[in-house]
């Protein structure tokens, strides 16, 4: 069987790091342009928080499918969280979902983002980018919470463009 | 005393001796029904955008009237607001004003013409309305599950009390059209479940709150309909028994009975019982689930009201029904499905002729078109919708000719009574000694798939009574068709299967052998193709403990199983461990392996001791031999062009109208 599996291998995983990289090159390409047309008084931040919210907006939807409380309270917080760290693995990043402390609460650990490194290329704050990130989720939350009728919140704990070594959210559900 | 609309004596019926409760009558409200039968209310997307009726729909529900014999018979939901957020269907019927009564009244009067009941059927879509317009109303704004849902908004109080009002105006216009009983819908995620469902209502004023709550809107709009209505029509609702919403925190099947109490409570005067929403993750009608499976629930609802209670889902034969309503278990048998599939079921149970009912196969290809804004058809019913339409019907020829009908599968066999019917001399031939073609195998596929052979034995009979003259055993041949010379052929041979590429010492099978038991199969399997019969194969392996893997050249596996169908496939694979290897093509087959090609190039072997071929090519036998021989020429189903039994039921059938 005339098949070379590590050529295979390594032209897809080219191919995807390929894909990753022009995600988010694409996406800083787009800031440029939007920062354009907004002129020289726009704060990019701002820009660029409401890009997050238009996004979030839309990759909330993607979720309402799956959305499940028949493993109860704990086990539909869980699913959120690996969804969402999910979303960071497409990109290119290593993120998981784990246990919080407290009951129902979740932890999503990021320790590798390609986007603060693709973000400096196009000479983006990194505050920026961390806030982005945050906004990104606590929008695509949103429509999870009115869907599911519970108060499910995010909020960040670290993050890798703020030099704190990983991101860190804390999914929970508001008392 | 009830009033009797219309005298039936089903006394001399060999149908009513076989069941009995089916035709017995009951009351409902001041209204005597004459029997157990009813043809539940369905969409069909057949009339004018407006929401004007057409003629279409009148000859539509007067076929279906018939065929309740005397039953009730329900013209679709209509819509009850100008902008149209109630709207769910591109063809739904209007009712906002009185403009819309005369045509309102010529399905009345198209039911009454067949002796049978009319009922009038009020709907709001709700949260899967507004298809004209770019959002609906609900009791509260809760995101769409699906996208092909528009966005809801919340009704203002000063809104709930409008669309309760609009209820009431368009009872009164079914009223002066002329109809006999009312019916609510309630069910499946239109406006009345939603004020009724946990999940979608989060009001806090007093049409929201607990259950009881949540059934004012509906407490208010049954009574006011009856009040419209007077003691002489009933008004019904049409109501969840479990609204299978448990992972979205619906409400329980204990807050749906008490939903039926208080439509009781309000002076219902029936209620039926369904199941389920669109939105629910759980299957509830389609082929896989047992006849009967639901009639628990009707068991239940009756231990709670006191009212007649109604059901139809997955009652596609008269036995399990007359058995519930004889066990006290169900009041009235409603159809729709059945009926869409042959109008006239009930009428041929009553008569005596069962064996002529053509069977429902539970696909849900009539649901998928409406969500889609198509008009309604059946996939094992071509006259469908076309009721209307004298060229859909068989007519006497004027010219007789003698047929030969090469394949007694379902396109030859649709073709051939058709034809015999209309005046021809047919003969099928099959050098098979079974009528089926390759049904006979593709119904050995789990998941219901048996029900399929209904269609063939239903079309047996239609050719026993036409006429139709069977050779079977007997392979056509060149020598055949020239000894016979007949003036048409009607090529229905069924499919051809490609060849291998590049085999080694693979054990390659056919799909056909497969399922019929005669090839050896491995343990670990790649079966090649990944529409319906490359799947079914894979399920019938799977199930036998065996590691399948799909390689299919369609984008998605189930390409051809119609959508309201095919998610339920993706599970079975899913649940079966079955791998779907997409837009790929099998490069190689070598021996314990094969190279799966992706579409854009990459390369992966993947081990198998078996390959089931299952990709299908038209078939081109005979055709040349045909045409040199200057006879009349068709070539109808898989011959033509590989597909589904939908498409080979319905080439059958308009081949036969056309000879």
């Amino acid at each position: 069987m005339p098949v070379n599996a590590e050529k295979e291998i390594t032209k897809l995983w080219k191919n995807l790091h390929s894909a990753q990289k022009e995600i988010c090159s694409t996406y800083y390409r787009w800031r440029e342009a939007a920062l354009e047309v907004a002129g020289p008084d726009a704060d990019p931040t701002d820009i660029a928080l409401k890009a997050a919210e238009v996004f979030g907006r839309d990759m909330g939807k993607n979720l309402l499918p799956r959305m499940n409380w028949l493993k109860g309270e704990e086990g539909f917080m869980m699913n959120l969280g690996r969804s969402l760290a999910g979303i960071w693995v497409t990109e290119g990043g290593i993120a998981f979902a784990e246990k919080g402390e407290n009951p129902g609460e979740i932890l999503i650990r990021c320790t590798r983002c390609p986007w603060p490194t693709v973000a400096k290329a196009y000479g983006v704050p990194m505050e920026e980018v961390a806030l982005t990130r945050e906004r990104l989720f606590q929008t695509m939350l949103k429509d999870v919470s009115v869907f599911m009728n519970v108060d499910v919140r995010i909020e960040m704990l670290k993050a890798i463009p703020r030099g704190e070594g990983e991101y860190l959210f804390r999914l929970y559900k508001a008392t | 005393m009830a009033k009797v609309l219309f005298d039936w004596d089903y006394s001399s019926y060999p149908g009513a001796k076989a069941y009995p409760h089916l035709f017995k009558p009951i009351q409902i409200g001041n209204l005597t029904v004459p029997n157990r039968i009813k043809y539940a209310a369905t969409e069909d997307n057949l009339n004018d955008h407006n929401g004007f009726i057409t003629d279409a729909d009148v000859a539509y529900m007067r076929s279906r009237a018939e065929g309740v014999v005397g039953g009730l018979c329900f013209m679709q939901g209509v819509y009850m607001d100008k902008p149209g957020k109630g709207q769910g269907y591109v063809g739904q019927a209007a009712c906002w004003d009185d403009k819309y009564i005369p045509g309102l009244k010529s399905i009345a009067d198209a039911i009454h013409e067949k002796k049978a009941i009319a009922g009038f059927q009020l709907m709001d879509c709700g949260r899967v309305g507004a298809v004209e317009v770019e959002s609906g109303h609900a009791p509260s704004t809760v995101p769409q599950r699906l996208r092909i849902f528009k966005p809801m908004y919340e009704m203002t109080h000063a809104e709930v009390k409008e669309m309760i009002q609009q209820h009431v105006d368009a009872a009164r216009r079914g009223v002066e059209a002329g109809f006999d009983v009312m019916e609510i819908s309630g069910i499946v995620g239109y406006l009345i479940s939603n004020f009724l469902s946990s999940y979608t209502n989060r009001r806090t004023d007093e049409y929201g709150g607990d259950i009881r709550g949540r059934c004012q809107a509906m407490v208010e709009i049954i009574q006011g309909v009856k009040e419209v209505c007077g003691p002489d029509i009933p008004v019904g609702i049409r109501l969840c028994s479990d609204e299978l919403l448990d992972d979205v925190r619906g409400n329980t099947p204990e807050e749906s009975m008490v939903t039926y109490k208080m439509a009781e409570e309000a002076g219902a005067d029936y209620i039926s019982c369904t199941l389920g929403w669109q939105e629910s993750i759980y299957p509830v009608i389609s082929r896989d689930i047992p006849q009967g499976n639901w009639l628990y629930l009707a068991k239940r609802a009756k231990e709670h009201v006191n009212i007649p209670i109604q059901m139809a889902y997955r009652l596609f034969t008269p036995d399990k029904p007359n058995q519930a309503i004889g066990d006290e278990e169900l009041d009235i048998w409603e159809i729709c499905r059945s009926m869409i599939a042959d109008p006239l079921m009930p009428k041929k149970v009553l008569e005596g002729r069962e064996d002529e009912v053509r069977h429902c196969v539970a696909c849900n290809l009539c649901l998928a078109r409406l969500f889609r804004d198509a008009p309604m058809t059946c996939y094992i019913n071509p006259r469908c919708a076309h009721e209307h339409d004298e060229a859909f019907t068989p007519q006497a020829t004027d010219e007789e000719k003698e047929i030969m009908i090469v394949g007694a599968g379902p396109a030859g066999l649709e073709c051939a009574y058709v034809a015999a019917q209309r005046g021809h001399e047919v003969h099928v031939y099959d050098k098979r000694d079974a009528l089926g073609g390759t049904l006979l195998e593709a119904s050995k596929a789990p998941y219901g798939d048996e029900e399929l052979m209904t269609c063939v034995n239903f079309q047996k009979t239609m050719c026993e009574k036409a006429g139709v003259e069977f050779h079977l055993g007997e392979a056509v041949t060149e020598q055949l068709i020239a000894d016979e010379m007949p003036d048409s052929v009607v090529l229905a041979t069924g499919p051809t299967y490609p060849e291998v590429p590049d085999q080694d010492s693979g054990n390659v099978v056919n799909v056909l052998d497969v399922l019929s038991g005669k090839a050896d199969v491995g343990e670990s399997v790649v079966v090649w193709g990944n529409r319906k019969p490359g799947i079914g194969a894979a399920l019938f392996l799977a199930k036998q403990g065996k590691k399948v893997t799909i390689v299919g050249r369609e984008k998605t596996a189930g390409f051809d199983i119609n959508p309201s169908f095919k998610w339920r496939y993706m599970i079975y694979l899913k649940q079966n461990g079955v791998m779907a290897y997409n837009d790929c093509d099998i490069e190689e087959i070598g021996d314990g392996e094969i190279i799966v090609k992706t579409y854009d190039g990459y390369r992966f072997p993947v081990q198998c001791d078996t390959v089931v071929l299952s990709e299908r090519e038209a078939n081109d036998a005979l055709k040349k031999t045909v045409q040199s021989e200057g006879i009349e020429l068709f070539v109808i189903g898989d011959a033509l062009v590989p597909r589904n039994l939908s498409s080979a039921v319905h080439d059958g059938y308009r081949i036969g109208l056309r000879i």
